[in-house]
């Protein structure tokens, strides 16, 4: 073979080689795409179908309509649920963003040694290794009228009654959420504090910087990725969440979930569904505003 | 200037490290080291990898204290002292750029925790780019300038503060070897301009000839030798500087007889030096170690089966590389005892009578080119010498 002909056999070739990789490409996503269709996407649209549906008390019934819609639009207590969720939602955000960050930041810039650093992050999992039920529910008889925490204030003579706010309030939902879902905003924190380059801090005090103008100006812009990712995990757990809020509360407060699994248990699917749809969007929605502030794409790739 | 980039000026920026001990837990960074370098001098810190030299840049920085010890800048110590107190500014071996601001605010990032307003932090800023050549850059972040672009806007972090003292780790390593030539006569360029003292870590020994006034050689966390660029190179005090700074051979062998202040010595293998000894008598039979620079030594191709001639100062071996480095050839020979001897030979001198790999060569040179090195015996009878000097004056 010639010089050139081999030279156009390679040109010949060159074509069918890209498209056999960007194949292979859609082969290695295809089972994910599978899995997600079917149960992600499948189910979705089953539920925006039937959020268009009639029902009564018995039936769901096959329709194109919007009452489910108008309805939740119009009914006052869709408001107060809304904002019921988005106030838990901020303050356990707010809470676990400040333990987060101070723990991520203890763990990667002041415990040396990466085994012991290792060490104690894999501590910080360990209460999952225990269900979400257990963990919630073991806060009851600590916070409880006659509680751990109540009896131990009264015998230091801290106070002479039970504190009646620690349990089956506001207080004890905050509590078992921040417990709960710490670690989802101290794992992408650590994450990304810890690809921080050390002499960062270095130049920074070398500059004049003190330890909280550091912090400010150098660790927090450079942890941004995982503070949103956190604060997405945080936030979308908060929003879907029924039954922290129920047995925390004691069933004084409710979360929009919760008020949508009272419909579901009285059979009413098509509203249910139709607030599942507006309860998605929103937290679409709170989502994409997050990741419009930080570009958790580009800084992964960094 | 502001009043934050005038407090550079105060004090020299003569540097002293006293007595300086440093440990990490069981290991032991830097032994007892003391070290004064001049004000408005380019020092570097030469050695080999975990030899303390970036531990001793560290603890002028303020980054690590030193266990026992003082650190003094412009005869003020400085132990304890925050970095804004020292009037000295750190040039990364990474460049540790703030990857999340423009190249501007990187320069200007000192100021700014100065709290000097945005229009006077940033024109400063800008002028100090202009002055590196970056300013077409002002806004680009880090990552969008090449390894040298990086490295200058590193230096100009640097010199915002007006620092009297500059330390560079390893300034230069991250760069490609033409950037590296050319940002090391900058380095010296500018340290000129200002004046300032530049104290520089390196492990490359070219590097720190080439850049320094002073050069201090460590080990294990030790100085070996302080002393100017050209002493460092032409006269090595021991064997192991030698060794390390490269451009030398070291000889060994013992002491036979000693006249007119030369040692006549003969290696293990029976080939015969003359070491230059001045006022040291060592005894006979001692051992001692002298140095002869590569680029005065002759090497001839000696006829196969021809005896060597056996004179002094010559020693026989194989040539096992050659490597043609423009103005000369560089001539390793293996000798006979394993050891390897270089020698760089004048490209002309060498291509009149080219060697070729495996010929039987013959290395000679005169005696008045050997430098005795502190070694062995040499050592406590130089320090003898040294003290009789001492009580007769």
């Amino acid at each position: 073979m010639t010089s050139i002909e081999h030279a156009a056999s390679l040109l010949e070739e060159a074509p069918p080689a890209e498209n056999t990789g960007e194949r292979a490409s859609w082969l290695q996503v295809a089972p994910m795409v599978a899995v997600l269709a079917l149960f992600f996407g499948l189910p979705m649209l089953v539920v925006l179908v039937v959020s268009f549906f009639d029902f009564s008390r018995t039936d769901i019934i096959p329709a194109f309509i919007f009452d489910n819609y108008v309805d939740l639009f119009t009914r006052e207590v869709t408001l107060r649920l809304y904002a019921s969720s988005i106030k838990f939602a901020l303050i356990v955000w707010a809470i676990t963003l400040l333990l987060g960050f101070n723990i991520a930041y203890f763990l990667v810039f002041h415990v040396r040694g990466l085994l012991f650093q290792i060490g104690l992050f894999l501590l910080c999992t360990v209460p999952f290794l225990t269900s979400n039920i257990i963990r919630m529910i073991s806060w009851i008889p600590f916070l409880g009228r006659n509680g751990i925490f109540n009896q131990a204030l009264q015998g230091a003579g801290v106070t002479s009654q039970p504190l009646e706010f620690l349990l089956f309030s506001d207080f004890a939902v905050v509590v078992a959420y921040v417990h709960l879902f710490t670690l989802f905003m101290v794992v992408p924190i650590f994450n990304s504090m810890a690809r921080i380059d050390k002499s960062l801090l270095e130049a920074a005090r070398d500059a004049g910087a003190g330890r909280f103008r550091t912090v400010f100006e150098i660790v927090l812009p450079l942890s941004r990725t995982g503070i949103a990712l956190g604060s997405i995990f945080v936030i979308t757990l908060v929003m879907g969440d029924s039954f922290v809020v129920r047995t925390m509360s004691g069933g004084q407060s409710a979360s929009v979930v919760s008020a949508l699994q009272n419909e579901v248990a009285a059979l009413q699917y098509p509203p249910a569904a139709a607030s599942a749809v507006i309860m998605v969007i929103i937290v679409t929605l709170m989502v994409a505003g997050i990741l419009r502030l930080v570009d958790v794409r580009k800084e992964l790739a960094r | 200037m502001t009043q934050a980039t005038g407090s550079g000026a105060i004090g020299g920026g003569q540097v002293e490290v006293a007595g300086v001990t440093k440990r990490f837990g069981e290991t032991v960074a830097v032994k007892e080291l003391s070290l004064t370098i001049p004000h408005g001098s380019y020092c570097c810190l030469l050695g080999p990898s975990g030899c303390g030299k970036t531990t001793i840049l560290r603890m002028i920085a303020g980054h690590e204290n030193p266990t026992t010890g003082d650190v003094r800048i412009g005869g003020r110590s400085v132990v304890g002292l925050p970095q804004v107190e020292r009037g000295t500014a750190m040039m990364f071996q990474s460049y540790a750029l703030f990857p999340h601001r423009s190249v501007l605010d990187n320069v200007a990032f000192a100021l700014k925790v100065r709290g000097i307003g945005l229009p006077a932090r940033h024109n400063q800023a800008r002028e100090l780019l202009a002055k590196v050549q970056l300013e077409k850059f002002a806004n680009r972040l880090p990552a969008e300038l090449s390894g040298g672009q990086q490295q200058r806007v590193a230096l100009a972090r640097a010199l915002i503060t007006n620092p009297r003292v500059l330390l560079l780790d390893e300034p230069l390593s991250a760069l490609d070897e033409y950037l590296r030539l050319r940002m090391r006569g900058e380095l010296r360029r500018v340290q000129k301009e200002l004046g300032i003292t530049f104290v520089h870590v390196t492990h490359t020994q070219l590097e720190a000839i080439a850049v320094a006034d002073m050069v201090v050689v460590m080990a294990q966390g030790r100085i070996e030798q302080a002393a100017s660029a050209r002493d460092i190179f032409v006269a090595p005090r021991n064997a192991y500087v030698a060794r390390f700074v490269g451009g030398q051979n070291v000889l060994s062998g013992t002491v036979e007889s000693t006249m007119n202040g030369m040692a006549a010595v003969a290696s293990d293998k029976g080939a015969r030096f003359a070491f230059p000894v001045g006022e040291i008598r060592p005894a006979r039979g001692a051992k001692l170690y002298g140095s002869i620079r590569r680029d005065r030594i002759g090497v001839e191709k000696m006829l196969p089966g021809a005896k060597p001639a056996g004179g002094l100062n010559t020693t026989v071996g194989e040539v096992h590389t050659l490597e043609n480095q423009g103005s000369y050839v560089k001539v390793t020979i293996d000798l006979d005892n394993g050891e390897e001897f270089v020698a760089h030979v004048p490209d002309d001198t060498f291509f009149r009578n080219p060697l070729d790999i495996g010929d039987k060569v013959e290395a000679r040179w005169s005696a008045s080119d050997v430098k005795l090195l502190d070694d062995g015996p040499i050592a406590f009878e130089a320090a003898a010498v040294e003290a009789r000097a001492a009580s007769a004056d």
